[in-house]
């Protein structure tokens, strides 16, 4: 019974990361069509200020704050010096943030030094959850990434710019021809997908090798959330999210991580070729 | 159209008479040097002749060189088997291809083209890379299998034995060539003009009758089997292999000499992997980091200013020099 618990509570702290960080992925690729490399790059960013802040003195909660402002100013230099001239020219947009993504890479390196940053977690020890006992980090880990989700749904549901953002998904010439600022829209929600991400980094500093070249394995995989679940929903971020995260977990339990990581590509390649259109949208695009 | 034709054969036979001069002038090292950025030249060009062809951007490339590498090197250390190195080649091209049509088949005929397949080669990558790491009981983990012997076999009576500098030069220089020439006649013919129809309107091309899937496909396979010949002679070349040739970053640097060489123009990526290769190794020999940082930078100077490549200054400037005695 607890082997069974603490799987499904790993699965559900590697769920909730990848749904922060796929949650911008699925701004910028599902509804944007912009295919952007650099978007692990947020995630380290975020990393690397909660690293920043506690190495100057700060507590980890100064540097969860930091996480998601310096994911979003680095995602709003992005889209008004690159990605904003290119929305038409999708190959090249790869070529340039991936060259972007290289750039904050050896940056990062020749700013902190190599080797592997430490970060301390908030809050050691474990808390005794009745069937199993499990790292109390991990429990707020997910509490915050729910929140959050639950908040980015709300904000997009429910107030004007959520509207307006939703307008322009559907059709950006109509959401012109009513006077909405697409350009700013789309600069807006963009840097707010580098936040969400940021604050992801920050979240998964504590647990994740904190390292300039860490952001690949995210972009990899919150590529295949936002693919697997398919675009324009929150929930296929949500099933492409369960997915990707818990396929991952319970392989990670019998196997090597890296022969895991082959099995989940194969079998969201897999499931792609039979459902197109994501696991969660039933017609077509 | 026939004069573009005339001037690449023209232009193909130029560098031809360069890389048989050469000899005459280098010493040992230096052809050691201009071999191997010519095996990388290879290894562009296979992946311009899918890029360059399909408007389709692979970013796991090194995946299939590095597949390639492995096989060769694993069937070469292995005693027990006779001719090791023509099977070892054989099984090189043979692997990459068999895994580019499984991967390619899913992909392709589940109707992933664009960015999507960009963003699934790149994951198969980085799987690559993880996958040699980590399985050190065949791989040889991080430090990889050294001791790979150079390329030696019988070919009808005589005796080729590619351990000296000169005789390996030649041959890949002539394999460089051949193939070369070979996919330039396969992409000017009709197999690259229903190609580029698939690129423009592939409903309207299978529309026509034209199997796009299938079309893109044995591009795909062809383009990833040439990665694996390149990754073949590269290992028996060097003597060693090891993760990096599967990585992201050799990925990277195929894109960069393709892109900055021209982009479907097959003989550009070739040129322009042994200039950037020079500039590599200046540039590394200074501070190592200092390279990815470069190559960054040259991404997106590409994208911004040059997005047909180096060659097309030429053309920008003979466009430049009319527009004015036009206006005068």
């Amino acid at each position: 019974m607890d082997f069974v618990v603490t799987t499904l509570l790993n699965a559900l702290t590697l769920i909730s990361i990848l749904m922060l960080v796929g949650l911008g992925l699925a701004i910028s690729f599902g509804l944007m069509n912009v295919t952007n490399l650099a978007h692990g790059e947020f995630v380290t960013v975020g990393a690397f200020a909660v690293y920043f802040v506690q190495s100057i003195g700060g507590s980890f909660w100064l540097g969860l704050a930091a996480a998601p402002i310096a994911g979003a100013v680095v995602g709003c230099i992005l889209e008004f010096a690159i990605i904003r001239h290119l929305y038409s020219r999708p190959v090249s947009t790869v070529l340039a943030t991936w060259g972007v993504s290289l750039i904050l890479q050896q940056g990062l390196e020749l700013t902190f030094g190599l080797g592997a940053k430490p970060v301390t977690p908030p809050i050691e020890g474990t808390l005794d959850l009745f069937f199993t006992v499990y790292p109390a980090y991990r429990l707020i880990l997910i509490a915050i990434a729910m929140l959050t989700l639950l908040g980015v749904i709300l904000l997009i549901s429910r107030t004007s710019f959520g509207l307006d953002i939703r307008t322009v998904i559907q059709n950006r010439e109509m959401a012109e021809g009513v006077g909405i600022n697409t350009r700013r829209t789309y600069a807006i929600a963009f840097t707010f997908g580098a936040a969400i991400a940021g604050l992801a980094g920050g979240l998964v500093a504590p647990l994740a090798i904190v390292l300039p070249q860490m952001g690949v394995n995210y972009l990899a995989n919150a590529f295949f959330v936002v693919i697997v679940g398919g675009v324009g929903s929150i929930g296929g971020l949500v099933a492409g999210s369960v997915f990707v995260g818990g396929l991952t977990s319970v392989l990670n339990y019998q196997i090597s991580p890296s022969l895991a990581q082959a099995i989940v590509l194969l079998a969201a390649i897999v499931a792609v070729r039979l459902r197109p259109n994501g696991l969660f949208n039933g017609a077509s695009r | 159209m026939i004069a573009r034709d005339r001037n690449w054969l023209l232009i193909f036979a130029v560098c031809a008479a360069l890389a048989v001069l050469y000899p005459l002038f280098a010493d040992g090292y230096q052809l050691t040097v201009i071999r191997d950025a010519l095996i990388f030249g290879l290894f562009a060009a296979s992946l311009d002749f899918f890029w360059g062809r399909t408007g389709i951007l692979c970013f796991g490339h090194a995946a299939f060189f590095g597949i390639g590498g492995y096989i060769m090197a694993l069937i070469t250390l292995n005693d027990a088997i006779p001719f090791g190195s023509l099977l070892g080649i054989m099984g090189a091209v043979a692997g990459a291809a068999f895994i580019a049509a499984i991967i390619g088949y899913f992909l392709f005929f589940g109707g992933i083209r664009g960015s999507y397949f960009t963003i699934v080669t790149l994951a198969m990558g980085v799987i690559c890379q993880q996958a040699a790491v980590s399985w050190s009981s065949v791989t040889g983990g991080d430090s990889g299998l050294i001791g790979i012997p150079p390329i030696e076999f019988d070919l009808g009576g005589t005796h080729v034995d590619l351990s000296q500098d000169l005789p390996s030069y030649i041959f890949v220089a002539a394999i460089v060539a051949v193939v070369v020439l070979a996919l330039w006649s396969i992409s000017r013919g009709r197999w690259g003009t229903v190609l580029t129809a698939i690129q423009d309107n592939e409903v309207r091309a299978a529309a026509l009758g034209h199997n796009a899937p299938l079309r893109l496909l044995v591009t795909f396979v062809v383009s990833a089997a040439i990665a694996g010949l390149a990754g073949a002679l590269y290992v028996c070349m060097a003597g060693l292999v090891a993760p990096d040739l599967s990585g992201l970053l050799l990925s990277t640097e195929v894109i960069v000499w393709v892109a900055v060489g021209g982009r479907g123009t097959l003989l550009g990526p070739v040129l322009g992997a042994i200039f950037i290769q020079r500039a590599q190794q200046t540039i590394s020999s200074f501070n190592p980091s200092l390279w990815p940082l470069l190559l960054g930078c040259v991404f997106v100077i590409i994208v911004f200013v040059l997005p047909d490549g180096i060659l097309s200054i030429y053309a920008r400037l003979k466009s430049l020099l009319k527009g004015r005695r036009r206006a005068q």
